[in-house]
């Protein structure tokens, strides 16, 4: 409708006033002087000589100023389809697998923008409750690994799979004895594959092999039961757990399941925890974790497994193993142990680590005895882990020696590295007709044979394991491959004639699932099914074990012997080119990105050798020479550990010639050997050299008893301070402490000092990798490190004092005895920050949710503030760790960088740089709280450390949020903040270790001396 | 005109005239430089480029070619850094605190060891720039205002103390002996003979004319200058100090620092002003102004200030026992008998046990022995910035940091040519500014001496006066 009133402004309008109707016709009623502007003389623009010159001279310069700052051109490409539930900037999760080792964990990985950059365990996993290990959180980097395979090559040139294929195809057709070498293969649908593959070419064998092997297990089964499997081990069931150096909390078949277990029986506050008995021949990580630990040679372990299952025996009332010989054997722990044992009968646990049928055998008796199969021993959800069988194996190696296998694929496995005699099986491999690697990288093995067709990551790849019997988890792909490689099942198809992808040849072995519980399944990652209840009888005669075992005691008592153990970082071996593994510091020792002689400091003593010496260690199947040594208190007199995994010779820059190789060395599960210094010094890359903890406060422990009595055992001055809180001065003002406040916990109980924090925060935080040099001088960049201290104890068991430390020498200290605590480290977030006040423009600063919070940008670099943190948790960039060949780890190329995590700055040289909290997850969390319109819940944020801790150490949340966890942790009597008398207001409360034994702790904080209460001892011996 | 005490010892001796004052002062900067001259000023101006050359790689490579760590984040860089802001103090003390307690015999020394302030501030400088991580924005901690947003500098954070201690010593001290320089550059100007000379020294003289009333001038600007600068003193090394006070590091956070860096600056400071001078009246024919009864009087200041930083030393033990604060009583432990006690005992050995020589007259008035002690004075003064800070800093709370501090070459070549920039500097004032203050001098030599020269002279009295100079003043 169209208006017809008429409108005016004013009656000069109405009147249509000729002057009004002027101005009308200029936006600015009062006119502007431009006349006058122009035409002034000095403003004008008749610029005279000098006007033009300063205008002149002002332009240039401006324009010559503003081109100094070279911004450079950088192109973001949008989608141009958008793909479907990829929106940029928003992760999706995927539910997979992890296979960095046979255990097969569940996991979910985090991509962003279609890159997997993070993995996390799937906690809904009922077998594995959501952790990873440190390996498997590094396997990540595996996917962009620069030096990959990145085509199938044939006789050493690259090729097209149509061509290798089609030569492979007829190099079977033609072959006689085929051996298809695998690692452990658990999923049904690969060896189905496998099957079809044998039924195609009949005369193929497959065969199992892992680097390190556990075969005895599974062989010993087999004659004990009739079932060749490694049954599942159930520590959440164990009361007492007996480990003969299984290494089961740090490299055993399938830590990270274990580790759970485990620790699910150390809860101090069921005033219950398990008791853990620990004989081994070096300092693992399970045994620096157990309440006791027994430090015993390699080759006394066999006569200690007779001698326990005679002690429980005769508790059993069974018959003795054959004729008791008469050695005496220097542990009188062991009766102790006996009883320890037969007290929790049903709910015991022993296990061995040494793959010896004999010593698994007599496991599996003992246990047996225990009558602990069915509980803490599963023979029905057995374990598809670590499977190996090791006779195949050695009949293998003989056949390519005799020259009699034609055709010979390998997948997954390195044995040219691994095995023992590898080098006389590569001359073999190389005179093979037809000899095929599927390995993702041109390995020791890979690079001896004339095909490579390299597997796909897994990460690229589809699959189903089942690592224990009735858990299916499946790896779905979260990423198309990168490279132009195949997944090895899929290689077995075609050759086999079978042109399916794997994905439907997979499902359809689920073919009975409908298609929704089939998606379901994906989705969810694993599957789980009722297993056939199975119950197995004994039945197999000891007494062949028992003069071996003490013949293998009595002839090695004062001889030297090598124990080889794997480290938890570098494993087998497998991913020794993994620069994230290989600046793991070991748990124990603290070295990084080297293997060395591990020696008692009575044997170093001996051999006149010491910290940075060499040494060439001598056994009967090889050498290794010019190894550093390493004192290590803890090691057993008389015997050298020395770790496999290292000594790489392909494969990968980052692993090559890191260590020496000791799998040559690997003979048996005693191997004696000689020693002597050689030439020269080498310093080994230790990330803690002081050990002790010079009596400071920094500890707190308490044994069980004294924590049932007292919870706040050990713990007193913490809670003396607390009282006394008030009358703490302070120069700064109390900080408001309203809406968020982030806070963490660490229960040093239950903390094991794996390590899998250390890589999950490297991924998740961009943390640079350094390099061994590096890491020697000191500037490992990792935001959080665990701290090992040692507590030593004198030959009377007795603990040494403050005092006395200064001179380990003369008060008798036992370096074999050491109990070792892990202290996890990373910014404490204090509400009084020295950092902050020290800082001269404001780089780092607080937030308002008690974050401390660093501002790369603004960071000068003046280091101040790491000089004035007690902790030391600030890390420096003293180079520029990306795009720089000195550092030549992932973060100098392309493809290594597209691990990193868009959400974190990738610092650059010269600023201050350390642990977060990991704010982005805090700001995700609260973001996502906030759009679905609803108060951010305890859990919903949780920091890489936490999620990926196996033992659930780590607990993290808003310390004002009522009913979070970390609030009741932090109420909890155990809490106690470092360094607390400085009143610099930590956010992160640590937890009293309490451990399962009978001499006082909590009274000895500062290692004062404390005499062992014989009597209480002795009373728990009565008990059991 | 001076009082002549009959008893006091000449200031000046050699029965110098005016005449004799201007032309021996000026020699030098009127003639060829002499081979002596030439020699070091090459071999300086080569240890300089070792520093530009060192300074330079670390800017392009990264501080990592420095031998700091994850635990010691500061060693030879900022103990550099004290170690040439504590040289500095004798100067302004010589020139300011003596000035103002009228000390006369401060009058021929105080030129050259303002000289050595402000080079020695400019090599503290260079530290507080090369240490940084990011040096191209060592500017941040100067509260500009800026277009970064609301960003703005932490006045809780001592180094923020520290650029405005730093920046106003510089400037202060740099006044003050330019407006001292005034007169004598007038001088020079006035002796010019060629027209470069006449124009330079003409344009930084400033118009000086010489008049009644530029003279009281010149003498009320010093006295304020001088009130001014007597603060600095104290000021600039107890800020310094509290880079390390008032942080929470064992073996840092003392309240004796304040004064024990003051007492220390002074003797490092008078340390480093011997070892000029002993130099400077040998090379340069100084030996007449600067007399024997000067270095006696400086081996007496650092022999005090020595044996007052020693008390510090033990103080500090003392402190740390009284405490009962166990990390407090292992830093000291540590510093005596840790891995690093070859430095503590270089310390106490150059600090209090070796100046305690000057008790002797002989040992104070030797000047080859004066020169000896005078670098030991230097050695242990750096040594004991470097065994506060990495002794500290390497062993603190958590013993799983602990750590040790290797230099590296690069970081001895900093420290080395460090010394280089300071003499080429140094070298370069001596050859174009009088070194003593003659219009200063010529107020303290024996009237005496003038009449005696002067007499029977007076037809060319008027040239002669312009000669000395003493028609500017006296």
């Amino acid at each position: 409708m169209e208006n017809k009133n008429q409108y005016w402004r004013g009656l000069e309008e109405l009147n249509k006033d000729p002057k009004f109707m002027e101005a009308k016709k200029h936006e600015f009623a009062e006119g502007i002087p431009l006349e006058e502007v122009f035409t002034e003389e000095d403003g004008g623009l008749n610029a005279n000589r000098r006007d033009f010159l300063k205008y002149f001279g002002f332009s240039i310069s401006a324009v010559a100023l503003a081109a100094c700052n070279k911004t450079p051109v950088k192109n973001v490409i949008p989608y141009i389809v958008k793909p479907e539930n990829i929106t940029p900037g928003n992760a999706n999760w995927y539910a997979s697998t992890c296979n960095a080792c046979s255990a097969n964990c569940s996991i979910l990985v985090k991509t962003r923008e279609g890159r997997p950059i993070k993995i996390e365990g799937n906690s809904e996993s009922p077998v594995f409750k959501g952790a990873t290990c440190g390996s498997g959180q590094a396997s990540l980097l595996g996917l962009y690994d620069n030096e990959r395979l990145r085509m199938p090559m044939a006789n050493g040139s690259n090729s097209t799979w149509e061509a290798t294929d089609k030569a492979i195809a007829e190099g079977l057709t033609a072959a006689n004895t085929i051996r298809l070498v695998t690692g452990t293969v658990n999923s049904p649908s690969t060896l189905k594959a496998i099957a079809e593959f044998t039924s195609k070419y009949p005369k193929t064998q497959h065969i199992q092999y892992e680097n390190n092997s556990l075969g005895s297990i599974a062989e010993a089964s087999k004659i004990a039961y009739g079932k060749k499997v490694v049954p599942g081990y159930r520590f959440d069931l164990a009361k007492v757990i007996v480990s003969f150096g299984a290494d089961f909390l740090g490299t055993w078949i399938s830590p990270v399941e274990f580790t759970k277990q485990w620790v699910s029986m150390r809860k101090a506050e069921n005033k219950n925890m398990s008791r853990h008995i620990q004989l081994e021949s070096t300092l693992t990580l399970t045994g620096s974790n157990a309440d006791v630990r027994y430090p015993i040679k390699p080759s006394a372990e066999g006569a200690y497994l007779v001698s326990l299952y005679n002690k429980i025996a005769a508790l059993a009332g069974a018959p003795a193993l054959g004729t008791m010989p008469t050695v005496e054997l220097p542990l009188d722990g062991i009766s102790t142990t006996a009883n320890e044992l037969w007290a929790a009968k049903g709910s015991s646990l022993v296990v061995c680590g040494t793959n010896n049928v004999d010593y698994q055998l007599l496991v599996h008796a003992i246990n047996n005895l225990l009558g602990n199969n069915g509980t803490t021993v599963d023979f029905k959800n057995y374990s598809n882990q670590h499977y190996s069988d090791d006779a195949a194996f050695e009949a293998f190696a003989k056949e390519v020696e005799a020259g009699s296998v034609d055709a010979v694929i390998f997948y997954n496995v390195n044995p040219v590295y691994s095995y023992s005699n590898g080098a006389k099986l590569a001359e073999g491999i190389k005179k093979i007709k037809l000899s095929i690697a599927s390995n993702t990288n041109l390995d020791e093995t890979s690079s001896v044979c004339k095909y490579q067709t390299p597997d796909s990551h897994y990460l690229e790849s589809w699959n189903d394991n089942e690592p224990k019997a009735g858990y299916v988890t499946f790896t779905q792909p979260t990423i198309s491959t990168v490279f132009d490689t195949r997944q090895m099942q899929e290689s077995l198809l075609r050759w086999a004639g079978n042109s399916a992808s794997y994905y439907d040849y997979m499902k359809a072995n689920y073919g009975s699932m409908s298609k929704d519980s089939w998606n379901q399944a994906i989705h969810d990652g694993f599957m789980v099914s009722e297993v056939a209840a199975s119950t197995v009888t004994f039945n197999a005669n000891l007494s062949e074990t028992v003069a071996p075992a003490y013949n293998a005691y009595t002839n090695n008592k004062t001889k030297l012997e090598l124990k080889l153990y794997s480290k938890i970082g570098v494993r087998d071996g497998a991913h020794g080119h993994n620069p994230w593994l290989q600046e793991l510091p070991d748990p124990i020792s603290k070295v990084c990105w080297d293997n060395y002689a591990v020696i008692s400091n009575a044997t170093a003593k001996d051999l006149k050798v010491a910290d940075g010496d060499l040494i060439n260690i001598t056994a009967k199947s090889g050498k290794i020479e010019a190894l550093p040594v390493l004192v290590q208190p803890g090691q057993p007199n008389n015997v050298i550990a020395v770790a496999i995994g290292y000594g790489r010779t392909a494969g990968g820059k980052s692993g090559l010639n890191v260590g020496k190789n000791a799998y040559p060395l690997q003979t048996g599960s005693s191997i004696e050997i000689t020693a002597e210094k050689a030439a020269g010094e080498y310093e080994l890359a230790q990330t803690q050299t002081h050990h002790t903890i010079e009596g400071r406060a920094l500890i707190k422990e308490a044994s069980l008893n004294e924590y049932n009595k007292d919870a706040k055992a050990g713990n007193h001055d913490h809670h003396k301070a607390l009282k006394e809180n008030g009358n703490l001065l302070t120069l700064w003002a109390e900080r408001d402490s309203k809406g968020h406040r982030w806070a963490m916990a660490v229960d040093m109980n239950k903390c094991t000092g794996c390590g899998a924090c250390v890589v999950s925060c490297n991924a998740e935080n961009n943390v640079p990798v350094v390099g061994r040099q590096e890491v020697l001088n000191s500037r490992e960049m990792h935001w959080i490190r665990i701290d090992r201290y040692y507590r030593f104890h004198n030959k009377d068991n007795n603990n040494i004092t403050k005092e006395n430390e200064y001179k380990l020498e003369a008060t008798g200290v036992d370096f074999e005895n050491v109990s070792v605590t892990f202290q996890p480290m990373m910014c404490q977030q204090c509400g009084h920050a020295p950092c902050e006040s020290v800082c001269p423009v404001l780089a780092t600063v607080h937030s308002s949710e008690g974050l401390n919070h660093m501002a790369y940008n603004r960071c000068v670099g003046t280091r101040y503030c790491a000089n004035n943190c007690p902790y030391k948790v600030r890390r420096f960039n003293w180079f520029k760790y990306r795009d720089n060949s000195q550092f030549d780890f992932h973060f100098n190329n392309d493809l290594g960088r597209m691990v990193i995590n868009p959400d974190v700055t990738v610092r650059s040289r010269g600023v201050m740089e350390k642990c977060s909290f990991c704010v982005q997850r805090i700001q995700a969390g609260k973001l996502k709280a906030k759009l679905e319109n609803r108060t951010i819940v305890d859990g919903d944020v949780k920091t890489a450390c936490q999620q990926s801790c196996p033992a659930d150490a780590i607990i993290f949340g808003d310390i004002n949020d009522e009913k979070s966890e970390v609030r009741k942790h932090f109420q909890n009597d155990r809490s106690f903040f470092l360094l607390e008398e400085y009143n610099v207001q930590p956010s992160v409360a640590y937890m009293t270790k309490v451990r399962n034994v009978n001499e006082d702790l909590a009274g000895a904080p500062h290692g004062a001396a404390k005499h062992e209460d014989h009597k209480s001892e002795k009373e728990v011996e009565h008990h059991s | 005109m001076s009082y002549e005490s009959p008893i006091r010892d000449q200031l000046v001796t050699g029965g110098k005239t005016y005449r004799d004052v201007t032309r021996d002062i000026t020699r030098p900067l009127e003639n060829a430089p002499s081979k002596g001259w030439w020699i070091g000023f090459s071999l300086s101006t080569l240890v300089l480029a070792l520093w530009i050359g060192a300074t330079t790689y670390t800017f392009l490579v990264g501080l990592g070619v420095w031998g700091l760590n994850k635990t010691v984040g500061w060693a030879f860089d900022i103990t550099n850094f004290v170690f040439w802001v504590g040289i500095g103090h004798a100067g302004t003390l010589i020139s300011a605190v003596l000035l103002l307690f009228r000390q006369k015999w401060r009058m021929s020394i105080n030129r050259s060891a303002e000289a050595m302030t402000i080079f020695a501030v400019i090599c503290a400088a260079s530290f507080i720039v090369s240490h940084m991580g990011r040096p191209w924005v060592a500017y941040w901690p100067i509260p500009l205002p800026n277009a970064f947003g609301t960003l703005w500098v932490n006045f809780n954070s001592p180094l923020v103390w520290d650029v405005f201690a730093i920046s106003t010593y510089f400037s202060v001290s740099l006044v003050f002996w330019y407006v001292g320089l005034i007169p004598d550059i007038a001088t020079v100007r006035d002796r010019a003979t060629t027209k470069a000379r006449k124009f330079w020294y003409g344009f930084f003289a400033m118009g000086w004319t010489g008049s009644t009333r530029t003279w009281h001038r010149y003498e009320v600007i010093s006295l304020i200058l001088a009130g001014i600068s007597t603060p600095l003193v104290l000021s600039v090394h107890s800020i310094v100090s509290m880079d390390f006070a008032t942080s929470l590091v064992p073996g840092w956070h003392t309240t004796i620092f304040p004064p024990y860096f003051v007492a220390g600056a002074i003797f490092s400071g008078f340390g480093m002003v011997l070892t000029l001078l002993v130099i400077a009246r040998e090379v340069m024919n100084y030996k007449n102004y600067i007399t024997i009864e000067h270095l006696d009087a400086m081996a007496k200041v650092v022999m005090v200030t020595g044996t007052m930083v020693g008390m510090a030393y033990i103080t500090e033990f003392f402190v740390a026992a009284y405490s009962g604060v166990e990390y407090e009583q292992y830093a000291f432990l540590n510093r005596a008998f840790g891995p690093y006690w070859w430095a503590y005992w270089t310390m106490m050995s150059c600090n209090l046990l070796a100046p305690q020589v000057f008790w002797s007259r002989k040992a104070r008035t030797t000047p080859w022995f004066l020169f000896v002690m005078s670098i030991i004075v230097n050695i242990g003064m750096w040594f004991e910035r470097f065994v506060i800070i990495v002794t500290s800093l390497h062993r603190d709370f958590l013993p799983s940091s602990w750590t040790m501090y290797t230099p590296t070459v690069i970081e001895f070549a900093i420290l080395f040519g460090s010394f280089g920039l300071f003499f080429f500097l140094f070298f370069l004032f001596i050859k174009f500014l009088p070194s003593i203050n003659m219009a200063e001098v010529k107020s303290i030599i024996p009237t005496h001496a003038h009449g005696d020269h002067d007499h029977g002279h007076s037809h060319d009295h008027n040239h002669d006066l312009a000669e000395k100079g003493a028609l500017h003043g006296n």
